[in-house]
C-alpha cells in the first residue's frame, strides 16, 4: 500500500466529530493522536480513550473551524511504527434565502 | 428458516489444529424440528475473504469432523449447519478464526513481535444533545492518608452515560459545606486521586463528580472526615 491521500470528513460545526482507529501489533503498541503535526492530549473539549471493542477514540466536542486539519494515529512498539490520518471539514452553518 | 427443518448447531470450536488439518466440533441444536437430525455440514473460510464453502459432500453423523485442504499459515473460520428429512438448518455462529499451523510454529509466532497496523480512521458525527450525564462514582474511601498527602478510590458509575468518563474531585473542610474542585482543568480517568495540597491538621472530607460530553454529573456520597497528620492511616477496605 503506497502513500495515499488522506480521506477528508466533514462534520458541522457545534457537532461533535469522533475519530476510532483500530490498533494491533505486539507488543501492545503505544498509541497518540495528533492534530496538524502536535501531540493532542485530553482536555475539556477533547476526549481520548479507549472504546469497548478495542478502538482508539478521539472525540473533538463541540467542533469549531479552528478545528479543521490533518489528524493522526500514530502506533509504536519495538517492532516498528505506523500511522492512519484524515483530513477533517468543519461545515459552517449555512445561510437560507428564502 | 424453513419450517421443520432443525435449529442451528451451537458452540463450534477447534479441537486440534496443525498445518494438515483442523478438528473442529459442535453441540447438537436445542430442536430437532419434529424429526431425527441426519446430520451435519461443515462450511469454512479464510479469515478476510467472505466465501464459504463446504468441506463435506454428504451429511456426516458425528458432532466432530477434521477439515483438510487448508493453506498452511492461513487462519479460517467454521460454521455448521444440522440436516433433516425436511431441510437443512441455518448456519450456526461462526467459531473463532483457526490458523492452519503446527503448535510450535503457533507458539513462535505468538512469541514474536509484531509491528504496528493502524486501520482508516472512521470520522462519524455526532449530536451534542445525545449524551447522557454519568451518575455518581460509588464506594469512594480514601485509601491512604499522610501529612504531605491523601489518595482516594471509588468505583466508576453504574449509570455510564456515554463512554470517555473523567472525574472531578472535590474537597471541603470539615464542618462546612464549602465544596471546592480540586482538579479543575486536568482531567481525571482513572478512578483514584491523590490530593497534595492540604493543610496539616485540618480535618476534610471529599467526594468525586464524574464527567463526560454531555455535563458533570451529580457527586458521589462524602468519605467521612479525614485528618491530615502524621500518621499513615489505612482505614478499613470499603464495601464491608
Amino acid at each position: 500500500q503506497g502513500p495515499a491521500a488522506p480521506k477528508s470528513f466533514w462534520v458541522s460545526e457545534g457537532k461533535h466529530a469522533k475519530f476510532r482507529c483500530y490498533v494491533t501489533g505486539k507488543p501492545e503498541p503505544e498509541t497518540e493522536w495528533h492534530w496538524e503535526g502536535q501531540p493532542l492530549s485530553p482536555g475539556r473539549r477533547r476526549l481520548l480513550y479507549r472504546d469497548h471493542d478495542g478502538g482508539f477514540v478521539l472525540k473533538v466536542l463541540y467542533c469549531q473551524p479552528s478545528d479543521c486539519g490533518l489528524y493522526v494515529c500514530a502506533a509504536r512498539n519495538t517492532a516498528g511504527h505506523t500511522l492512519s490520518a484524515v483530513q477533517l471539514h468543519v461545515r459552517e452553518p449555512r445561510v437560507r434565502f428564502a | 428458516e424453513i419450517a421443520g427443518a432443525p435449529a442451528s448447531p451451537l458452540d463450534v470450536v477447534c479441537l486440534d489444529a496443525n498445518k494438515d488439518y483442523v478438528i473442529i466440533s459442535w453441540k447438537q441444536p436445542a430442536v430437532d424440528g419434529g424429526s431425527p437430525i441426519l446430520g451435519y455440514f461443515i462450511d469454512k473460510c479464510e479469515v478476510g475473504t467472505d466465501i464459504w464453502s463446504q468441506c463435506n459432500d454428504t451429511p456426516v453423523k458425528f458432532a466432530r469432523f477434521p477439515i483438510t485442504g487448508l493453506i498452511e499459515g492461513r487462519s479460517y473460520i467454521f460454521r455448521v449447519r444440522a440436516v433433516n428429512k425436511t431441510g437443512i438448518s441455518i448456519p450456526s455462529r461462526v467459531s473463532e478464526p483457526v490458523a492452519a499451523l503446527d503448535p510450535v510454529d503457533r507458539a513462535r509466532l505468538k512469541s514474536q513481535p509484531s509491528a504496528p497496523w493502524t486501520g482508516q480512521i472512521i470520522v462519524t458525527e455526532e449530536e451534542p444533545a445525545e449524551g447522557v450525564v454519568p451518575g455518581p462514582p460509588t464506594d469512594l474511601s480514601v485509601t491512604e492518608s499522610t501529612r504531605s498527602y491523601v489518595v482516594l478510590s471509588w468505583k466508576p458509575p453504574g449509570q455510564r452515560g456515554h463512554e470517555g468518563i473523567m472525574y472531578f474531585v472535590e474537597k471541603c473542610v470539615a464542618d462546612t459545606e464549602n465544596w471546592q474542585r480540586v482538579n479543575t482543568e486536568i482531567p481525571v480517568k482513572s478512578p483514584r486521586f491523590a490530593l497534595f495540597d492540604l493543610a496539616e491538621g485540618k480535618s476534610y472530607r471529599f467526594r468525586v463528580r464524574c464527567s463526560n460530553s454531555a455535563g458533570v454529573g451529580e457527586p458521589s456520597e462524602a468519605t467521612d472526615v479525614t485528618v491530615v497528620g502524621d500518621k499513615l492511616d489505612i482505614p478499613k477496605a470499603p464495601g464491608r
